[in-house]
């Protein structure tokens, strides 16, 4: 029974922790459900754990505790051939970019394809590119086509940026993780990517996760925010409901005493403000 | 998110210099092939399986006599006493060859800014020494130590000493290079500082300049160290002691059990070697 | 430079006295004795005498050596055995750092913890299991393998070879490859332990498979150090094809066998100046290649 409910989520997390080595707590207990198709920003203070929560939703990292559905499947019973599967429809954009600095940048747009390509044409796309239509129609949707052909290390932050975000549309997978992808380009340049990320989601029906620094762009493109604390989830809530107090608890270093029961209340029941 | 877009998909262009590199590549291959007689095939040959096989099952087992292990203590001893003074006097040449080999301490950088302009007596001297150290330098290393060893047993005898001074030449050469590659590495902030407070070359060298690339400098003299081991075991082999004459004989009179305790007993001591080189590294 | 810091201990410091004077002061001075008593040890054993060196007798015997040197033969036939051994001589450098190249990168994969044992990649994987008790198993075999052949100098495995393949240019290319590929395999190991984790991550969440995350991510990253390790074990390859010929390994060193067994000291004077030619032509070769790889 209940997992034909789980069947309907992208994700479910139930009490999810992560510490790493034996005492650093990156992720304390997260629970919460991402319907199919839906849009969720997660905003929170640097070090929150926001990363640490994409690196076991898109199954590079374990939980330490807790459990995890993606798409009705549990995530212990993943392994080798349906573990890559799982992967494939998973899209990342990572914060730190994660390209290949040597390789020139189709290479690195098309390493979105390699969950569906053979070793073997893999190895002959590095010779010869393959589908270059392919990664140079995403290039021009994140409108660096022109450097195609360049070497990687050879772009401005922004623009291996914008990179990884081709990566990901090549990839076409069904969830995309996009932690921080605009962190490295200026503002009227991170509005126009966080529309086309969520155009690309609307159109396609991905489900898309994102990380945002930027509190003002959370709130004004997305339908649901989460705000992430030392690895709890302070508030689950729809913008309009969430006001300035609540903003400055999130990022406030210490928290005035009143909201000290609070924080003791969202550890226990993981979501404070319900 | 608008660029001046391009309508077609550019051509992604491959060097002329790529081309011709690999055609070069592909005739020294071919010819080296050939001249090298390399021939994969051996190793089917019933004889060449036959030697092999004789080889390996001589080696075992291992000739661990006592009379044995007691002759092969002095010539093991030795191989490190020679690799041991062979690096001391390496360093004796390369040192002094690598610091008038170093540009920014003879002719360039900014210690010598002020100073070479207006002499050009001193110019040609600094010139003329910075070339001389870089040439001797160039012609020590270049000539292996096996062939080194081979002229020092002529002209001083056979025995430990010519091996020392092989290793000596030959490293010293390598040695020197090197220095000055890390001399060169250096931070010239510090010594412009050191040189401004009214210091002298060589006092700017003991302040500013060595104790920046101590932990280089030490490193690499101890990783030539571990290189000089082996081939002061392997100098035995031309008659300048030490345990490759013993490995050489065991071989020629197909010892084979002999040849696998010998390599043991070289297995164990640059493993030695090794580790009290990594701790002294780790002391640093 | 280790003993400096003892010294100023004596006097009245503005710093906590005990962290330069007592123990780390006492282990310095006895590890200088050690030293010391170490490299008098060596100074016996060695039979060095350096007074030999600068007496009128020892000095003048390396004088008079060196005259018999002088003048480089320079005749046609010698000219053109020179030649033909200095080619010989690149040819066995290059075929064995090749075949050192081929087999470090067969062996070296399995010698690196994070690409068959443990880290990133596996992190999705369970944490005890007999699998990853398998999986030891290469890595260990690998490990061993490299060491074995490093430790065995070239001119040793030479001795080895010729008894095996016989006489001739084969063995040395055999000799170097085996060697090198142990001394590469160590290296090229160092490197692959260092690639950065980063893209490699991000490949594995595109549902990559480990083999194209080799391809696309681990590679291109470790490629260039490779050739360059590679070329830098060149350099000193052809130093050592140079000399293999003592054992009859082929190449110029033959010839310097032959030249000095006989006493023909002009001779060898000009081989040894095709060594240092082709020495440093390789050297300025490897250089440049280096530069235009990295
Ligand atoms: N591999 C790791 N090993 C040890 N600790 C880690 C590791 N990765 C993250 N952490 C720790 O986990 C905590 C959460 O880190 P995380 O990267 O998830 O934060 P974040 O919310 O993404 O921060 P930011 O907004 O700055 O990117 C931090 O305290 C961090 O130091
Ligand atoms: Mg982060």
């Amino acid at each position: 029974m209940r997992e034909r409910v789980a069947m309907a989520y992208q994700y479910r997390l139930e009490k999810v922790g992560k510490v790493f080595g034996r005492r650093q707590i990156a992720l304390a207990r997260i629970d919460f459900v991402v319907q199919r198709g839906e849009k969720v920003a997660l905003i929170g203070p640097s070090g929150a754990g926001k990363t640490s929560l994409f690196r076991i939703l898109n199954c590079t990292l374990r939980p330490s505790s807790g459990k995890l559905w993606i798409n009705g499947d549990e995530i212990e019973s993943l392994h080798g051939r349906r573990l890559r599967e799982v992967r494939r429809k998973i899209g990342t954009i990572y914060q730190q970019h994660n390209l290949v600095p040597r390789l020139k940048v189709i290479h690195n747009v098309l390493s979105g394809r390699l969950g569906r390509w053979s070793a073997f044409r893999s190895l002959a796309s590095l010779m010869r590119p393959l589908e270059v239509e392919l990664a140079w129609s995403a290039l021009k949707q994140v409108g660096i086509e022109e450097k195609i052909f360049t070497r990687t290390d050879e772009l401005s932050g922004g623009q291996q940026q914008r990179v990884a975000i081709a990566r990901v549309l090549v990839q076409d997978p069904e969830v995309i993780l996009a932690d921080e992808p605009v962190s490295s380009v200026d503002p009227s340049l991170a509005a126009s990517i966080v529309n086309l990320l969520i155009d690309i989601g609307r159109d396609t029906h991905k489900t898309l996760l994102m990380n945002l620094h930027s509190v003002d762009l959370a709130l004004a493109y997305f339908p649901r925010v989460i705000g992430i604390k030392n690895g709890v989830a302070l508030f689950d809530l729809s913008p309009d409901k969430i006001d300035d107090r609540l903003l400055e608890d999130l990022y406030s270093g210490h928290l005035p005493p009143s909201d000290q029961e609070k924080v003791a209340h969202a550890e226990s029941n993981a979501l404070a403000y319900p | 998110m608008r660029s001046p877009t391009l309508s077609r998909i550019p051509k992604s262009e491959k060097s002329l210099f790529s081309y011709l590199f690999a055609l070069l590549f592909a005739v020294a291959f071919v010819d080296g092939w050939r001249r090298a007689e390399v021939n994969p095939l051996v190793f089917f040959d019933a004889e060449n399986r036959g030697n092999l096989w004789k080889f390996i099952s001589g080696m075992f087992p291992p000739d661990l006599s006592s009379d044995f292990l007691s002759l092969m203590i002095r010539p093991a001893l030795e191989t490190i006493q020679i690799s041991v003074m062979g690096t001391i006097i390496a360093i004796a040449i390369g040192f002094p060859l690598g610091i008038l080999g170093t540009r920014t301490f003879s002719i360039g950088g900014i210690l010598n800014e002020a100073d070479i302009q207006g002499s050009p007596l001193r110019r040609t001297w600094r010139f003329s020494a910075y070339f001389a150290a870089r040439g001797l330098l160039s012609l020590f290393r270049s000539i292996p130590e096996f062939v080194w060893a081979f002229m020092f047993v002529r002209a001083v005898g056979l025995g430990p000493f010519s091996g020392v001074l092989a290793i000596a030449v030959a490293y010293g050469g390598m040695l020197g290079k090197v220095y000055s590659e890390i001399f060169e590495a250096a931070n010239e902030r510090p010594l412009e500082a050191l040189q401004s407070t009214g210091a002298s070359k060589l006092q700017v060298f003991i302040y500013g300049w060595f104790p920046q690339v101590l932990p280089n400098f030490v490193s690499y003299t101890l990783y030539r160290w571990e290189c000089a081991v082996r081939a002061s075991a392997v100098l035995g082999l031309v008659g300048a002691g030490g345990l490759g004459q013993q490995i050489e004989i065991s071989m020629r009179m197909f010892n084979f059990h002999e040849v696998l305790t010998l390599l043991g007993i070289l297995f164990v001591m640059v493993a030695a070697v090794d580790y009290i080189s990594a701790k002294v590294r780790a002391m640093l | 430079m280790s003993g400096s810091s003892g010294e100023k201990t004596g006097a009245a410091v503005p710093w906590p006295a005990h962290e330069v004077s007592g123990r780390s002061n006492l282990w310095n001075y006895v590890f200088l004795l050690a030293l010391a008593v170490f490299f008098l040890w060596s100074y016996w054993g060695s039979q060095v005498q350096l007074s030999l060196l600068f007496s009128r007798e020892g000095g003048g015997q390396i004088l008079a050596y060196i005259q018999k040197l002088f003048p480089p033969d320079l005749s046609g036939p010698v000219l053109r055995e020179a030649l033909q051994g200095a080619i010989e001589t690149f040819a066995i450098s290059l075929m064995g750092t090749l075949l050192s190249a081929a087999i470090a990168l067969s062996v070296v994969f399995f010698a690196s913890r994070n690409l068959i044992y443990s880290g990133l990649l596996y992190e999705m994987e369970p944490t005890l299991g007999w699998k990853r008790g398998l999986r030891l198993v290469p890595y260990l075999a690998a490990k061993g393998l490299l060491n074995l052949l490093r430790t065995v100098p070239e001119m040793l495995w030479a001795l080895i070879f010729v008894f095996v393949v016989g006489l001739g240019p084969f063995a040395g290319v055999l000799a170097l490859g085996v060697h090198t590929g142990g001394v590469l395999g160590k290296l090229f190991g160092e490197v692959l332990e260092d690639v950065d984790p980063q893209p490699v991550e991000s490949l594995q969440s595109t549902g990559a498979s480990k083999l194209q995350i080799l391809l696309y991510g681990i590679l291109p990253q470790v490629l260039p150090q490779f050739i360059s390790y590679t070329l830098y074990r060149w350099e000193v390859n052809i130093r050592v094809a140079a000399i293999l010929g003592f054992v009859g390994a082929g190449g110029l060193g033959q010839r310097i066998h032959i030249a000095i067994s006989l006493f023909f000291e002009n001779q060898l004077f000009t081989l040894i100046i095709a060594i240092y030619v082709l020495v440093t032509l390789v050297d300025y070769l490897s250089a440049y290649l280096r530069r235009k790889v990295t």
